[in-house]
Protein backbone atom coordinates (compact mmCIF):
# COMPACT_ATOMS: atom_id res chain seq x y z
CA UNK A 1 0.00 0.00 0.00
CA UNK A 2 3.02 2.52 0.13
CA UNK A 3 2.92 2.38 -3.71
CA UNK A 4 -0.11 3.95 -3.68
CA UNK A 5 0.99 7.30 -1.56
CA UNK A 6 1.87 9.10 -5.14
CA UNK A 7 -0.40 8.84 -7.65
CA UNK A 8 1.24 8.74 -10.72
CA UNK A 9 3.26 5.77 -9.71
CA UNK A 10 0.30 4.48 -8.56
CA UNK A 11 -1.48 4.68 -11.85
CA UNK A 12 1.25 3.49 -13.92
CA UNK A 13 2.20 0.59 -11.54
CA UNK A 14 -1.70 -0.25 -12.07
CA UNK A 15 -1.18 -0.80 -16.07
CA UNK A 16 1.75 -2.15 -15.83
CA UNK A 17 0.00 -4.89 -13.06
CA UNK A 18 -3.24 -5.03 -15.04
CA UNK A 19 -0.50 -5.93 -18.16
CA UNK A 20 1.05 -8.16 -15.97
CA UNK A 21 -2.14 -9.56 -15.18
CA UNK A 22 -3.58 -9.55 -19.04
CA UNK A 23 -0.71 -11.59 -19.59
CA UNK A 24 -1.16 -13.90 -17.73
CA UNK A 25 -4.39 -15.30 -18.77
CA UNK A 26 -2.78 -16.17 -22.24
CA UNK A 27 1.15 -16.34 -21.54
CA UNK A 28 1.85 -16.69 -17.68
CA UNK A 29 4.51 -14.05 -16.95
CA UNK A 30 5.25 -11.59 -18.99
CA UNK A 31 7.67 -8.44 -19.03
CA UNK A 32 6.39 -4.60 -18.90
CA UNK A 33 5.73 -2.46 -21.58
CA UNK A 34 7.71 0.90 -22.67
CA UNK A 35 6.22 1.97 -19.12
CA UNK A 36 9.79 3.11 -16.94
CA UNK A 37 9.02 5.70 -15.36
CA UNK A 38 7.96 4.35 -12.11
CA UNK A 39 10.97 1.67 -11.02
CA UNK A 40 9.50 0.27 -8.68
CA UNK A 41 6.95 -1.18 -11.19
CA UNK A 42 8.88 -1.96 -13.04
CA UNK A 43 10.95 -4.13 -10.87
CA UNK A 44 7.90 -5.57 -10.32
CA UNK A 45 6.96 -6.56 -13.19
CA UNK A 46 10.15 -7.83 -14.30
CA UNK A 47 10.01 -10.27 -10.77
CA UNK A 48 7.23 -11.53 -12.12
CA UNK A 49 8.53 -12.42 -15.41
CA UNK A 50 10.67 -14.35 -13.40
CA UNK A 51 7.99 -16.31 -12.84
CA UNK A 52 7.81 -16.12 -9.13
CA UNK A 53 4.39 -15.61 -8.22
CA UNK A 54 4.33 -14.75 -4.79
CA UNK A 55 1.21 -14.49 -2.50
CA UNK A 56 2.12 -11.27 -2.08
CA UNK A 57 2.71 -10.05 -5.79
CA UNK A 58 -0.89 -11.51 -6.53
CA UNK A 59 -2.35 -9.26 -3.57
CA UNK A 60 -0.54 -5.87 -5.18
CA UNK A 61 -1.69 -6.93 -8.00
CA UNK A 62 -5.11 -7.42 -6.60
CA UNK A 63 -4.92 -3.72 -5.17
CA UNK A 64 -3.19 -2.22 -8.26
CA UNK A 65 -6.32 -3.38 -10.75
CA UNK A 66 -8.91 -2.17 -8.18
CA UNK A 67 -8.21 1.13 -8.12
CA UNK A 68 -9.67 3.01 -10.74
CA UNK A 69 -12.06 1.14 -12.06
CA UNK A 70 -14.15 3.15 -13.74
CA UNK A 71 -13.45 2.94 -17.19
CA UNK A 72 -14.09 0.06 -19.61
CA UNK A 73 -12.23 -2.91 -19.49
CA UNK A 74 -11.09 -4.56 -22.57
CA UNK A 75 -10.45 -7.82 -20.45
CA UNK A 76 -14.13 -7.99 -19.52
CA UNK A 77 -15.16 -8.64 -22.87
CA UNK A 78 -15.47 -11.65 -24.76
CA UNK A 79 -13.63 -13.01 -26.84
CA UNK A 80 -16.24 -12.68 -29.51
CA UNK A 81 -16.47 -8.68 -28.56
CA UNK A 82 -13.07 -7.82 -27.93
CA UNK A 83 -12.65 -9.44 -31.82
CA UNK A 84 -15.72 -6.79 -32.43
CA UNK A 85 -14.79 -4.02 -30.63
CA UNK A 86 -11.47 -4.13 -32.70
CA UNK A 87 -12.40 -4.67 -36.07
CA UNK A 88 -15.22 -1.84 -35.33
CA UNK A 89 -11.87 0.55 -35.15
CA UNK A 90 -10.67 -1.09 -38.37
CA UNK A 91 -7.94 -3.62 -37.19
CA UNK A 92 -7.71 -7.16 -38.87
CA UNK A 93 -8.09 -9.35 -35.92
CA UNK A 94 -6.82 -12.76 -35.70
CA UNK A 95 -8.07 -15.46 -33.41
CA UNK A 96 -9.01 -14.31 -29.98
CA UNK A 97 -7.16 -17.27 -28.17
CA UNK A 98 -5.93 -17.74 -24.90
CA UNK A 99 -2.70 -16.71 -26.09
CA UNK A 100 -3.14 -13.91 -28.21
CA UNK A 101 -6.03 -12.37 -26.17
CA UNK A 102 -3.70 -9.93 -23.89
CA UNK A 103 -2.36 -8.91 -27.72
CA UNK A 104 -5.14 -7.32 -28.54
CA UNK A 105 -6.48 -6.02 -25.51
CA UNK A 106 -3.66 -4.36 -25.44
CA UNK A 107 -3.80 -3.38 -29.07
CA UNK A 108 -7.08 -2.22 -27.78
CA UNK A 109 -6.46 0.00 -25.15
CA UNK A 110 -3.62 1.65 -27.30
CA UNK A 111 -6.33 2.31 -29.83
CA UNK A 112 -8.91 3.92 -27.36
CA UNK A 113 -5.85 6.05 -26.26
CA UNK A 114 -3.44 6.29 -29.01
CA UNK A 115 -1.73 9.68 -27.15
CA UNK A 116 0.20 7.91 -24.40
CA UNK A 117 1.49 11.24 -23.58
CA UNK A 118 -0.61 12.33 -20.73
CA UNK A 119 -0.89 10.63 -17.11
CA UNK A 120 -4.83 10.96 -17.32
CA UNK A 121 -4.86 9.16 -20.05
CA UNK A 122 -2.78 6.69 -18.94
CA UNK A 123 -4.59 6.66 -15.75
CA UNK A 124 -7.22 5.57 -17.18
CA UNK A 125 -6.56 3.05 -19.26
CA UNK A 126 -4.49 1.96 -15.67
CA UNK A 127 -8.31 1.81 -14.46
CA UNK A 128 -9.35 -0.52 -17.62
CA UNK A 129 -6.81 -2.75 -17.53
CA UNK A 130 -7.70 -3.44 -13.88
CA UNK A 131 -10.83 -4.06 -14.39
CA UNK A 132 -10.32 -6.66 -16.60
CA UNK A 133 -8.13 -8.15 -14.12
CA UNK A 134 -11.14 -8.08 -11.86
CA UNK A 135 -12.72 -10.43 -13.65
CA UNK A 136 -9.93 -12.50 -14.80
CA UNK A 137 -8.21 -12.40 -11.08
CA UNK A 138 -11.60 -13.51 -9.70
CA UNK A 139 -11.59 -17.18 -9.97
CA UNK A 140 -7.78 -18.09 -9.18
CA UNK A 141 -7.83 -15.03 -5.84
CA UNK A 142 -9.56 -16.87 -3.85
CA UNK A 143 -6.65 -17.75 -1.33
CA UNK A 144 -6.76 -14.16 -0.50
CA UNK A 145 -10.06 -13.03 0.23
CA UNK A 146 -9.84 -12.40 3.52
CA UNK A 147 -7.72 -8.92 2.65
CA UNK A 148 -10.56 -7.99 0.26
CA UNK A 149 -12.65 -6.31 2.66
CA UNK A 150 -10.43 -3.83 4.07
CA UNK A 151 -8.93 -3.28 0.58
CA UNK A 152 -12.17 -2.56 -1.16
CA UNK A 153 -12.77 0.46 1.49
CA UNK A 154 -9.34 1.64 0.06
CA UNK A 155 -10.24 1.63 -3.46
CA UNK A 156 -13.17 3.07 -3.58
CA UNK A 157 -11.45 6.17 -1.44
CA UNK A 158 -8.70 5.81 -4.13
CA UNK A 159 -11.47 5.96 -6.55
CA UNK A 160 -12.75 9.26 -5.80
CA UNK A 161 -8.97 11.20 -5.71
CA UNK A 162 -8.43 10.36 -8.87
CA UNK A 163 -12.01 11.61 -10.20
CA UNK A 164 -11.57 14.63 -8.84
CA UNK A 165 -7.95 15.02 -10.80
CA UNK A 166 -9.48 14.08 -13.82
CA UNK A 167 -12.40 17.03 -13.56
CA UNK A 168 -9.43 18.93 -12.57
CA UNK A 169 -7.62 18.42 -15.61
CA UNK A 170 -10.61 18.45 -18.05
CA UNK A 171 -11.25 21.77 -16.75
CA UNK A 172 -7.75 23.22 -17.22
CA UNK A 173 -7.44 21.33 -21.02
CA UNK A 174 -10.77 23.24 -21.70
CA UNK A 175 -9.39 26.63 -20.45
CA UNK A 176 -6.47 26.01 -22.89
CA UNK A 177 -8.37 24.91 -25.87
CA UNK A 178 -6.29 22.00 -25.51
CA UNK A 179 -7.91 19.05 -25.49
CA UNK A 180 -6.23 15.13 -25.40
CA UNK A 181 -7.84 13.03 -27.76
CA UNK A 182 -8.56 10.14 -25.72
CA UNK A 183 -11.29 12.58 -24.02
CA UNK A 184 -13.18 11.58 -26.62
CA UNK A 185 -12.81 7.75 -26.98
CA UNK A 186 -13.11 7.82 -23.03
CA UNK A 187 -16.70 8.74 -23.22
CA UNK A 188 -17.97 5.96 -26.16
CA UNK A 189 -15.77 3.31 -24.11
CA UNK A 190 -16.98 4.62 -20.89
CA UNK A 191 -20.60 4.32 -22.37
CA UNK A 192 -20.13 1.49 -23.61
CA UNK A 193 -19.20 -0.14 -19.85
CA UNK A 194 -22.85 -0.88 -19.24
CA UNK A 195 -22.89 -3.10 -21.96
CA UNK A 196 -20.41 -5.27 -21.09
CA UNK A 197 -20.75 -5.47 -17.50
CA UNK A 198 -23.92 -6.61 -18.36
CA UNK A 199 -22.48 -9.79 -20.16
CA UNK A 200 -20.00 -10.31 -17.77
CA UNK A 201 -19.87 -13.93 -15.83
CA UNK A 202 -22.17 -14.05 -12.67
CA UNK A 203 -19.80 -15.72 -10.39
CA UNK A 204 -18.60 -12.71 -9.66
CA UNK A 205 -17.31 -13.27 -5.74
CA UNK A 206 -18.05 -10.32 -3.23
CA UNK A 207 -15.26 -8.95 -3.68
CA UNK A 208 -15.35 -8.11 -7.42
CA UNK A 209 -19.22 -6.81 -7.19
CA UNK A 210 -18.58 -4.62 -4.68
CA UNK A 211 -15.58 -2.56 -6.48
CA UNK A 212 -18.10 -2.46 -10.04
CA UNK A 213 -20.67 -1.16 -7.42
CA UNK A 214 -17.96 1.71 -6.80
CA UNK A 215 -16.89 2.04 -10.40
CA UNK A 216 -20.33 2.64 -11.90
CA UNK A 217 -20.77 5.35 -9.52
CA UNK A 218 -17.76 6.51 -10.52
CA UNK A 219 -18.25 6.02 -14.23
CA UNK A 220 -21.09 7.86 -14.12
CA UNK A 221 -19.51 10.87 -13.31
CA UNK A 222 -16.97 10.73 -15.69
CA UNK A 223 -19.21 10.23 -18.13
CA UNK A 224 -20.59 12.89 -17.38
CA UNK A 225 -17.20 15.15 -17.52
CA UNK A 226 -15.98 13.77 -20.77
CA UNK A 227 -19.39 13.86 -22.52
CA UNK A 228 -19.26 17.85 -21.91
CA UNK A 229 -15.45 17.98 -23.04
CA UNK A 230 -16.07 15.57 -26.42
CA UNK A 231 -18.93 17.72 -27.55
CA UNK A 232 -16.42 20.30 -27.11
CA UNK A 233 -14.59 19.19 -28.73
CA UNK A 234 -16.89 18.59 -31.68
CA UNK A 235 -17.68 21.51 -31.80
CA UNK A 236 -14.24 22.47 -33.00
CA UNK A 237 -11.77 22.82 -30.49
CA UNK A 238 -9.30 22.19 -33.04
CA UNK A 239 -6.42 20.93 -31.73
CA UNK A 240 -7.35 18.10 -29.75
CA UNK A 241 -8.14 16.13 -33.11
CA UNK A 242 -4.37 16.03 -34.98
CA UNK A 243 -3.04 13.35 -32.37
CA UNK A 244 -6.20 11.28 -32.99
CA UNK A 245 -5.83 11.28 -36.89
CA UNK A 246 -1.98 10.85 -36.78
CA UNK A 247 -2.20 7.72 -34.81
CA UNK A 248 -5.51 6.74 -36.50
CA UNK A 249 -3.84 7.01 -40.13
CA UNK A 250 -0.30 5.38 -38.31
CA UNK A 251 -2.02 1.96 -37.59
CA UNK A 252 -3.81 2.04 -40.78
CA UNK A 253 -0.75 2.27 -42.72
CA UNK A 254 0.71 -0.69 -40.31
CA UNK A 255 -1.49 -2.76 -42.91
CA UNK A 256 -1.13 -1.14 -45.90
CA UNK A 257 -2.04 -2.94 -48.80
CA UNK A 258 -0.49 -2.66 -52.35
CA UNK A 259 -3.86 -2.66 -54.31
CA UNK A 260 -4.85 0.13 -51.94
CA UNK A 261 -1.84 1.90 -53.00
CA UNK A 262 -2.51 1.15 -57.06
CA UNK A 263 -6.34 1.87 -56.62
CA UNK A 264 -5.23 5.55 -55.30
CA UNK A 265 -2.69 5.97 -57.87
CA UNK A 266 -5.41 5.51 -61.04
CA UNK A 267 -7.29 7.36 -59.02
CA UNK A 268 -4.94 10.42 -58.96
CA UNK A 269 -4.55 9.61 -62.52
CA UNK A 270 -7.95 9.25 -63.63
CA UNK A 271 -8.43 12.72 -62.11
CA UNK A 272 -5.26 13.92 -63.35
CA UNK A 273 -4.19 16.18 -60.97
CA UNK A 274 -0.66 17.06 -60.89
CA UNK A 275 -0.32 19.30 -57.87
CA UNK A 276 2.72 18.99 -55.86
CA UNK A 277 0.46 19.14 -52.71
CA UNK A 278 -1.75 16.96 -53.63
CA UNK A 279 1.25 14.09 -54.28
CA UNK A 280 2.07 15.47 -51.23
CA UNK A 281 -0.66 14.79 -49.48
CA UNK A 282 -1.81 11.37 -51.02
CA UNK A 283 0.53 9.49 -48.56
CA UNK A 284 -1.40 10.35 -46.01
CA UNK A 285 -4.59 9.57 -47.95
CA UNK A 286 -4.02 6.30 -48.43
CA UNK A 287 -4.30 4.99 -44.84
CA UNK A 288 -7.41 7.37 -44.80
CA UNK A 289 -9.34 5.83 -47.63
CA UNK A 290 -8.73 2.46 -46.11
CA UNK A 291 -10.01 2.94 -43.06
CA UNK A 292 -12.53 4.83 -44.36
CA UNK A 293 -13.74 1.70 -47.09
CA UNK A 294 -13.48 -0.91 -44.22
CA UNK A 295 -16.75 0.69 -43.35
CA UNK A 296 -16.43 -0.55 -39.92
CA UNK A 297 -15.40 2.42 -38.23
CA UNK A 298 -17.97 3.72 -35.36
CA UNK A 299 -19.89 6.80 -36.09
CA UNK A 300 -17.23 8.65 -33.59
CA UNK A 301 -14.28 7.56 -35.50
CA UNK A 302 -16.39 8.94 -38.71
CA UNK A 303 -16.82 12.02 -36.43
CA UNK A 304 -13.14 12.39 -36.00
CA UNK A 305 -11.94 11.62 -39.45
CA UNK A 306 -14.13 13.98 -40.78
CA UNK A 307 -13.10 16.48 -38.82
CA UNK A 308 -9.46 16.57 -40.06
CA UNK A 309 -10.06 15.95 -43.13
CA UNK A 310 -11.27 19.66 -42.89
CA UNK A 311 -8.43 20.40 -41.04
CA UNK A 312 -5.68 18.96 -43.23
CA UNK A 313 -6.68 19.14 -45.95
CA UNK A 314 -7.32 21.80 -48.79
CA UNK A 315 -10.47 21.92 -50.30
CA UNK A 316 -8.85 20.64 -53.56
CA UNK A 317 -7.78 17.21 -51.36
CA UNK A 318 -10.97 17.10 -50.02
CA UNK A 319 -12.56 17.29 -53.53
CA UNK A 320 -10.45 14.55 -54.33
CA UNK A 321 -11.00 12.94 -51.41
CA UNK A 322 -14.97 12.57 -52.05
CA UNK A 323 -14.03 11.19 -54.98
CA UNK A 324 -12.07 8.48 -53.78
CA UNK A 325 -15.09 6.65 -52.91
CA UNK A 326 -16.01 6.62 -56.62
CA UNK A 327 -13.13 5.59 -58.20
CA UNK A 328 -14.42 2.12 -58.88
CA UNK A 329 -16.32 3.03 -61.74
CA UNK A 330 -13.45 5.07 -63.61
CA UNK A 331 -11.39 1.57 -63.51
CA UNK A 332 -13.75 -0.53 -65.79
CA UNK A 333 -13.65 2.06 -68.67
CA UNK A 334 -10.15 2.60 -68.35
CA UNK A 335 -9.91 -1.05 -69.50
CA UNK A 336 -12.57 -0.26 -72.15
CA UNK A 337 -10.37 2.27 -73.44
CA UNK A 338 -8.07 0.08 -73.03
CA UNK A 339 -9.51 -2.66 -75.36
CA UNK A 340 -10.55 0.42 -77.72
CA UNK A 341 -7.09 1.37 -78.53
CA UNK A 342 -6.09 -2.03 -79.40
CA UNK A 343 -8.37 -2.73 -81.79
CA UNK A 344 -7.83 0.24 -83.40
CA UNK A 345 -4.13 0.23 -83.25
CA UNK A 346 -2.87 -0.93 -87.11
CA UNK A 347 -0.27 -3.22 -85.53
CA UNK A 348 -2.41 -6.31 -87.91
CA UNK A 349 -3.09 -8.31 -84.27
CA UNK A 350 -7.23 -8.99 -84.31
CA UNK A 351 -9.11 -10.13 -81.82
CA UNK A 352 -11.87 -12.16 -83.85
CA UNK A 353 -14.76 -13.52 -82.94
CA UNK A 354 -14.43 -17.15 -81.85
CA UNK A 355 -16.50 -19.88 -83.94
CA UNK A 356 -18.23 -22.37 -82.14
CA UNK A 357 -16.28 -25.78 -82.78
CA UNK A 358 -17.69 -28.08 -84.67
CA UNK A 359 -19.58 -30.82 -82.78
CA UNK A 360 -18.52 -29.99 -79.21
CA UNK A 361 -20.44 -29.19 -76.38
CA UNK A 362 -23.52 -30.64 -77.58
CA UNK A 363 -23.68 -28.71 -80.79
CA UNK A 364 -24.68 -30.27 -84.38
CA UNK A 365 -22.95 -31.28 -86.57
CA UNK A 366 -23.19 -29.68 -89.14
CA UNK A 367 -21.32 -30.43 -92.69
CA UNK A 368 -21.85 -27.68 -94.64
CA UNK A 369 -20.75 -24.42 -92.98
CA UNK A 370 -21.46 -21.16 -94.76
CA UNK A 371 -18.65 -19.56 -93.68
CA UNK A 372 -16.63 -21.97 -94.79
CA UNK A 373 -15.03 -21.58 -98.27
CA UNK A 374 -15.38 -24.97 -100.02
CA UNK A 375 -12.82 -26.87 -101.71
CA UNK A 376 -12.44 -26.86 -105.52
CA UNK A 377 -13.96 -30.33 -105.63
CA UNK A 378 -16.80 -29.58 -103.91
CA UNK A 379 -17.52 -27.32 -106.25
CA UNK A 380 -16.80 -29.50 -108.99
CA UNK A 381 -19.71 -31.84 -107.71
CA UNK A 382 -21.89 -28.78 -107.04
CA UNK A 383 -21.64 -27.91 -110.50
CA UNK A 384 -22.01 -31.66 -111.56
CA UNK A 385 -25.17 -31.73 -109.49
CA UNK A 386 -26.72 -28.60 -111.15
CA UNK A 387 -26.45 -30.04 -114.10
CA UNK A 388 -27.64 -33.27 -113.54
CA UNK A 389 -31.26 -34.13 -114.22
CA UNK A 390 -33.30 -35.19 -111.05
CA UNK A 391 -34.11 -38.41 -110.85
CA UNK A 392 -37.47 -38.29 -110.40
CA UNK A 393 -37.96 -36.70 -114.07
CA UNK A 394 -34.77 -39.49 -115.61
CA UNK A 395 -38.14 -42.05 -114.21
CA UNK A 396 -40.67 -40.58 -115.82
CA UNK A 397 -38.61 -40.53 -118.88
CA UNK A 398 -37.47 -43.71 -118.59
CA UNK A 399 -41.36 -44.87 -118.12
CA UNK A 400 -42.57 -42.98 -120.98
CA UNK A 401 -40.01 -44.56 -123.36
CA UNK A 402 -40.73 -48.11 -121.99
CA UNK A 403 -44.31 -47.26 -123.02
CA UNK A 404 -43.52 -46.53 -126.47
CA UNK A 405 -41.12 -48.95 -126.66
CA UNK A 406 -43.80 -51.60 -125.61
CA UNK A 407 -46.56 -49.80 -127.69
CA UNK A 408 -44.33 -50.13 -130.82
CA UNK A 409 -44.29 -53.86 -129.81
CA UNK A 410 -47.66 -54.75 -129.55
CA UNK A 411 -48.56 -52.79 -133.00
CA UNK A 412 -45.97 -54.67 -134.99
CA UNK A 413 -47.49 -58.01 -133.23
CA UNK A 414 -50.67 -56.59 -134.49
CA UNK A 415 -50.45 -57.44 -138.09
CA UNK A 416 -53.28 -56.46 -139.50
CA UNK A 417 -53.12 -52.86 -140.00
CA UNK A 418 -49.98 -51.68 -139.21
CA UNK A 419 -48.48 -49.91 -142.08
CA UNK A 420 -45.20 -51.44 -141.29
CA UNK A 421 -46.61 -54.75 -142.35
CA UNK A 422 -47.94 -53.61 -145.36
CA UNK A 423 -44.79 -52.49 -146.22
CA UNK A 424 -43.27 -55.78 -144.89
CA UNK A 425 -46.29 -57.59 -146.83
CA UNK A 426 -45.41 -56.00 -150.00
CA UNK A 427 -42.05 -56.79 -149.54
CA UNK A 428 -42.94 -60.95 -149.32
CA UNK A 429 -45.28 -60.26 -151.85
CA UNK A 430 -42.53 -58.90 -154.25
CA UNK A 431 -40.63 -62.02 -154.07
CA UNK A 432 -43.75 -64.07 -154.02
CA UNK A 433 -45.00 -62.20 -156.90
CA UNK A 434 -42.25 -62.80 -159.05
CA UNK A 435 -41.83 -66.09 -157.51
CA UNK A 436 -45.95 -66.15 -158.38
CA UNK A 437 -44.66 -64.70 -161.79
CA UNK A 438 -42.49 -67.99 -161.88
CA UNK A 439 -45.15 -69.70 -160.55
CA UNK A 440 -47.61 -68.40 -163.07
CA UNK A 441 -45.61 -69.66 -165.71
CA UNK A 442 -45.37 -72.56 -164.15
CA UNK A 443 -49.01 -72.97 -162.97
CA UNK A 444 -51.21 -70.54 -164.14
CA UNK A 445 -53.57 -72.50 -162.07
CA UNK A 446 -52.17 -71.47 -158.32
CA UNK A 447 -51.89 -67.62 -159.68
CA UNK A 448 -55.26 -68.32 -160.92
CA UNK A 449 -56.32 -69.38 -157.33
CA UNK A 450 -54.62 -66.22 -155.79
CA UNK B 1 17.64 -6.05 -41.69
CA UNK B 2 19.84 -5.10 -43.81
CA UNK B 3 21.74 -8.10 -44.13
CA UNK B 4 20.76 -11.51 -42.69
CA UNK B 5 22.95 -13.68 -40.14
CA UNK B 6 24.26 -17.00 -40.66
CA UNK B 7 22.01 -17.97 -37.96
CA UNK B 8 19.07 -16.08 -39.99
CA UNK B 9 20.31 -18.44 -43.50
CA UNK B 10 20.63 -21.50 -41.28
CA UNK B 11 17.05 -21.41 -40.02
CA UNK B 12 15.60 -20.23 -43.54
CA UNK B 13 17.33 -22.98 -45.68
CA UNK B 14 15.41 -26.02 -44.64
CA UNK B 15 12.45 -27.16 -42.97
CA UNK B 16 12.64 -26.57 -38.84
CA UNK B 17 11.80 -30.03 -38.12
CA UNK B 18 12.43 -30.07 -34.10
CA UNK B 19 15.03 -27.31 -33.90
CA UNK B 20 15.11 -25.91 -30.35
CA UNK B 21 13.64 -22.72 -30.22
CA UNK B 22 17.17 -21.42 -29.84
CA UNK B 23 17.64 -21.99 -33.49
CA UNK B 24 15.65 -19.12 -34.34
CA UNK B 25 17.27 -15.75 -35.85
CA UNK B 26 17.49 -13.07 -32.85
CA UNK B 27 16.68 -15.94 -30.14
CA UNK B 28 19.83 -16.40 -28.18
CA UNK B 29 20.54 -18.92 -25.14
CA UNK B 30 18.92 -16.05 -22.82
CA UNK B 31 15.86 -15.07 -24.54
CA UNK B 32 15.68 -19.24 -25.68
CA UNK B 33 15.68 -20.26 -22.21
CA UNK B 34 13.19 -17.38 -20.89
CA UNK B 35 11.21 -18.69 -24.03
CA UNK B 36 11.46 -22.14 -22.81
CA UNK B 37 10.37 -21.32 -19.08
CA UNK B 38 7.26 -20.26 -20.65
CA UNK B 39 7.00 -23.37 -22.68
CA UNK B 40 7.86 -21.98 -25.82
CA UNK B 41 10.82 -25.14 -26.15
CA UNK B 42 10.77 -25.79 -29.54
CA UNK B 43 11.03 -23.11 -32.80
CA UNK B 44 7.72 -24.44 -34.23
CA UNK B 45 5.89 -23.49 -31.04
CA UNK B 46 7.30 -19.78 -31.85
CA UNK B 47 6.08 -20.29 -35.03
CA UNK B 48 2.38 -21.41 -34.37
CA UNK B 49 2.37 -18.04 -31.85
CA UNK B 50 3.52 -16.30 -35.23
CA UNK B 51 0.80 -17.78 -37.52
CA UNK B 52 -2.34 -17.14 -34.62
CA UNK B 53 -1.02 -13.59 -34.80
CA UNK B 54 -1.42 -14.55 -38.27
CA UNK B 55 1.90 -12.91 -39.25
CA UNK B 56 1.48 -9.53 -38.12
CA UNK B 57 4.67 -8.05 -37.18
CA UNK B 58 3.51 -5.77 -34.91
CA UNK B 59 1.77 -7.77 -32.85
CA UNK B 60 4.79 -10.58 -32.94
CA UNK B 61 7.11 -8.26 -32.02
CA UNK B 62 4.94 -7.26 -28.85
CA UNK B 63 4.43 -10.73 -28.26
CA UNK B 64 7.94 -11.68 -28.44
CA UNK B 65 8.78 -8.56 -26.47
CA UNK B 66 6.32 -9.66 -23.47
CA UNK B 67 6.94 -13.00 -23.68
CA UNK B 68 11.22 -12.61 -23.16
CA UNK B 69 11.73 -9.55 -23.38
CA UNK B 70 13.86 -9.25 -26.94
CA UNK B 71 14.61 -5.96 -27.96
CA UNK B 72 13.94 -4.38 -31.00
CA UNK B 73 16.59 -5.83 -33.36
CA UNK B 74 15.68 -9.52 -31.78
CA UNK B 75 12.21 -9.04 -32.33
CA UNK B 76 13.03 -7.97 -35.88
CA UNK B 77 15.39 -10.66 -36.62
CA UNK B 78 12.90 -13.14 -35.04
CA UNK B 79 10.27 -11.96 -37.26
CA UNK B 80 12.30 -11.74 -40.04
CA UNK B 81 13.34 -15.38 -39.84
CA UNK B 82 9.72 -16.84 -39.39
CA UNK B 83 8.40 -14.94 -42.23
CA UNK B 84 10.68 -15.83 -44.76
CA UNK B 85 10.26 -19.42 -43.52
CA UNK B 86 7.20 -19.50 -43.99
CA UNK B 87 7.33 -17.62 -47.47
CA UNK B 88 9.77 -20.48 -48.24
CA UNK B 89 7.85 -23.67 -46.65
CA UNK B 90 4.25 -22.75 -46.00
Amino acid sequence: MALRAEDPSQLSKSRLKSDLVAHNVALPPSKSRKEVYVELHLKHIERKTAADFSSDEEEQARHAKEEHPEVPDPGALTDDDLQAALLKRGVKVGPVVASTRALYEKKLLKLLQPDGHGQLNGADSGAGYSDSEGEERGGEGDDAESDCEEEKQTVQRSDQAPQQRRQVKVSHHLQNGYFSYPQCFLLSSRLRVPASRARKPIEWNSRNASSERSRSRCSQISAGVSRASSIDQRSGLGPGVPPASQTRQRSDSSSFSITQMVEEMETRRSLSSPNGAESELSGSKVPEHRSRSDGLDMAVVDERTRTDQSLYYTPKASAHKTKTKLHQEPVEPTFKDMFAATESTPTGIYATQRRPIKGAAGRPVRYAYPDTPSSPSTLQRREVARRLVPVHIQLVVFLVVTCLLYFIYVCVEDNSWSPFLASLDNRNQGPDSEEGLLLQADTPALSGQE
Amino acid sequence: MSSTSQKHKDFVAEPMGEKPVMALAGIGDVLGKRLEEKGFDKAYVVLGQFLVLKKDEELFRDWLKDTCGANSKQQGDCYGCLKEWCDAFL
